[in-house]
């Protein structure tokens, strides 16, 4: 009896640490990343997904030094910038500083806080944007200064970009730039403060030419319909209709300029600006470029994303930072939500005020004002391979690109964009039968429909003999009845008659 | 039951589809239609609504099969169809309309017959069309619902012998009653609801006070 006790105590504690054993392996899981990684799929449902970037090292200015002294930390910094060579440029906001690391983020190269303006020594008063043009030269938004300051390598000043003249400005228009980007011909496009009708473009030799993709602002009918209700003195109290202000910006290769705002309907929270100032951006399946698709509640963690931040990356692919529940949505050129990533929260990995995001190499950098701290986030073998796929669909090479859709589908079976991929890629390849089982699964209707149309038309060519005899058999089929019919009523009626 | 469901009234219901001015006359005054095989029929007619919304071919539906629920369907659908009935008979009594419950109950029913066919046949073509003959899946079902809405027009206005613009202003009228039931029927069950409340508070105050 007492040895059956024994073994039972040494069977249950055995079991309980078996599934001690398994709950914690769980929960390393589930800690692992800090954030939900999910996407939309075509009915707008949530599907979670692997995670395809996750949180990597956390970089803070008092763990960096500069010529063997502490950098001290980051205060309120707005703005980062890769630069073609690699170097990251870091807006110190608070310290009126420019930071230069490394591209690994481990070294300091240089702290600007002081230039030479024609023989006279000069500083920066709350630079909140600062940006690397192809030529290498730095553009730093002075904000409080009320000027884009421009600066070569060595720190010497190129120009000062400063007071816009134009007759559509204001009388006493103070420029407060905040964000500044510079295209390939020395454009500089500054999104300035309260300045609601869009980016101010500034030609290479500093003058003020013209504003650029002026979001318009959409009153719906039933607005109409209460302002004419309403009279002088309750309409001079009722809220502006003003459009949304940019808040971040961006320029690709092809001098397209990617510009961030912050939408009230959720759905359009980023433009691709061409040359002339038109928004040509695609919105995808959902039709929609605005982040959160699920938005509704009446919490404060509820209501539309608010980008503050888009870079443009590589293919096509552009990153937006939703300040709002501090997620990272990334689209391709077609509109399509490519995946998701980070959060709000006070664990590594998650944001207390995301305010920049920037693209290095395979690393995605997220810059956090509040925090002052610089969050990188490594790609995953997940987030590789979509980047790759949505690459070689972008240069054209869908078939090549099968092979990398079939390995995102082992990790995410119900990846829409990798099902079409590869139905996209059978139907090109005439295998009609397999394109129509991917193409559903991928909710593609249009090539759906192309791919039923040829396997039909295959299926009736094939056997369009024994379809023929077919038809032909039962026109016999019917003469013969009929004969036989007419037969039998003609003895019926010889009979009766 | 044979009496409802004999052959002679099956022959009649497509006689009625093909001649709905004579065939709803005659059933108003010789007593040729069954109100079983209408329900029956609106049943079938709700069974092809959900086989349609769950089967038609992906070129065409754009469906989610995930919120499709045909016991749900048939459910709604008789509803309706009970609606229907009882509001055009209470305002048709007020309106000098001469067809009874029955008639009614057999002019929708009869009248559901063609949608339900050509939903059927829309759903087969669906499987066979590819993306711009959508058009042919479309007409079909369009013609469907366009000769079922003529139908139960003709037979409700042979059945209480109105003229066309009668019906009209009955069937609109039909549709401001079927909303006032829906309403006192909400009203209804919110005051019994709270009926139910009252007494069962006061079962609950008894229990703990013993």
């Amino acid at each position: 009896m007492k040895k059956f006790r024994r073994i039972r105590q040494a069977a249950s504690l055995c079991l309980a640490s078996l599934l001690l054993a398994g709950t914690t392996a769980g929960e390393v899981h589930a800690t692992s990343i800090p954030y939900d990684t999910y996407n939309y799929d075509y009915r707008e449902y949530i599907h979670f997904t692997p995670a395809a970037y996750v949180p990597d090292t956390t970089v803070r200015g008092s763990g960096l030094t500069w010529n063997g002294e502490p950098l001290g930390s980051f205060v309120t910094p707005q703005d980062l910038c890769q630069a073609d060579d690699g170097r990251i440029y870091v807006a110190d906001t608070g310290n009126n500083r420019i930071v230069v690391l490394d591209g690994k983020m481990r070294e300091v190269l240089n702290v600007i806080s002081t230039f030479d303006n024609n023989g006279s020594e000069d500083s920066f008063k709350q630079p909140y944007g600062v940006f690397v043009s192809e030529k290498n030269e730095i553009y730093v938004a002075d904000s409080q200064n009320n000027r884009v300051v421009v600066l070569d390598q060595a720190g010497k000043l190129v120009k000062i970009v400063a007071n816009p003249q134009s007759e559509s400005l204001e009388e006493g228009y103070v420029f407060v730039p905040l964000k500044v980007a510079v295209d390939y011909a020395d454009r500089v496009y500054v999104i300035a403060q309260n300045m609601f009708e869009g980016i101010m473009v500034f030609e290479s030799n500093g003058s003020f030419s013209t504003f650029f993709g002026t979001i318009e602002v959409e009153i719906s009918a039933w607005e109409k319909f209460w302002a004419r209700l309403a009279s002088k003195e309750e309409r001079a109290k009722q809220v502006l209709f003003i459009p949304t202000e940019f808040t971040g910006i961006d320029i690709d290769p092809d001098g397209f300029v990617y510009a961030s705002n912050i939408d009230p309907g959720g759905e359009q929270g980023v433009r691709r600006l061409n040359p002339r100032g038109e928004d040509v951006i695609k919105k995808g399946e959902n039709g929609n470029v605005g982040g959160d698709l699920w938005i509704t509640g009446t919490t404060e963690y509820a209501g539309p994303s608010q980008f503050t931040d888009v870079v443009y990356r590589e293919n096509g692919i552009y990153s937006c930072l939703d300040r709002k529940r501090g997620r990272i949505f990334t689209y391709d050129h077609e509109g399509n939500l490519l995946y998701i990533f980070g959060g709000l929260g006070s664990q590594e990995g998650t944001f207390a005020l995301p305010v920049a995001v920037e693209d290095i190499g395979d690393r995605m950098v997220v810059l956090d004002a509040t925090r002052g701290e610089i969050s990188c986030f490594q790609v995953t073998e997940y987030g590789r391979l979509i980047n790759e796929a949505v690459g070689l669909r972008y240069d054209g090479s869908e078939a090549s690109a099968v092979a990398v859709w079939e390995r995102v589908l082992e990790l995410d079976e119900n990846n829409e964009l990798a099902n079409t991929g590869i139905g996209k890629a059978y139907l090109t390849a005439g295998e009609y039968e397999l394109a129509m089982k991917y193409l559903e699964l991928g909710m593609n209707r249009d090539h759906y429909s192309v791919a039923y149309r040829r396997f039909r038309n295959e299926k009736l060519t094939a056997n369009a003999s024994y379809i023929l005899t077919g038809i032909a058999a039962l026109i016999a089929a019917r003469l013969i009845y009929r004969q036989w019919k007419k037969k039998k009523t003609g003895k019926a009626g010889v009979e009766n008659g | 039951m044979a009496k409802y469901f004999s052959k002679e009234k099956w022959k009649y219901l497509f006689y009625t589809i093909t001649h709905p001015m004579d065939g709803y006359y005659w059933i108003r005054h010789q007593e040729r239609g069954s109100v079983p095989i209408a329900v029956l029929l609106v049943v079938l007619f709700s069974f092809s609504f959900s086989a349609n919304r769950l089967l038609a071919s992906f070129v065409v539906n754009d469906i989610d099969p995930r919120v499709v629920d045909s016991f749900f369907e048939l459910i709604g659908v008789l509803a309706a169809y009970l609606l229907l009935c009882v509001s055009n008979w209470s305002i048709t009594c007020l309106m000098n309309g001469e067809g009874r419950l029955k008639d009614i109950a057999i002019a929708i029913g009869y009248g559901t017959a063609p949608i339900t066919i050509m939903m059927l046949l829309g759903t087969i073509v669906s499987r066979f069309v590819a993306d711009d003959e959508q058009a042919f899946y479309t007409m079909i079902i369009a013609a469907g619902i366009a000769y079922g809405v003529i139908m139960i027009l003709v037979g409700i206005m042979q059945v209480h012998n109105y003229s066309l613009g009668k019906t009209l202003i009955t069937l609109f009228l039909t549709l401001v009653a079927v909303f006032i039931i829906i309403f006192l029927l909400l009203l209804l069950s919110n005051l019994l609801g709270m009926v139910v409340n009252f007494f069962r508070s006061v079962y609950t105050e008894i229990i703990f006070r013993t």
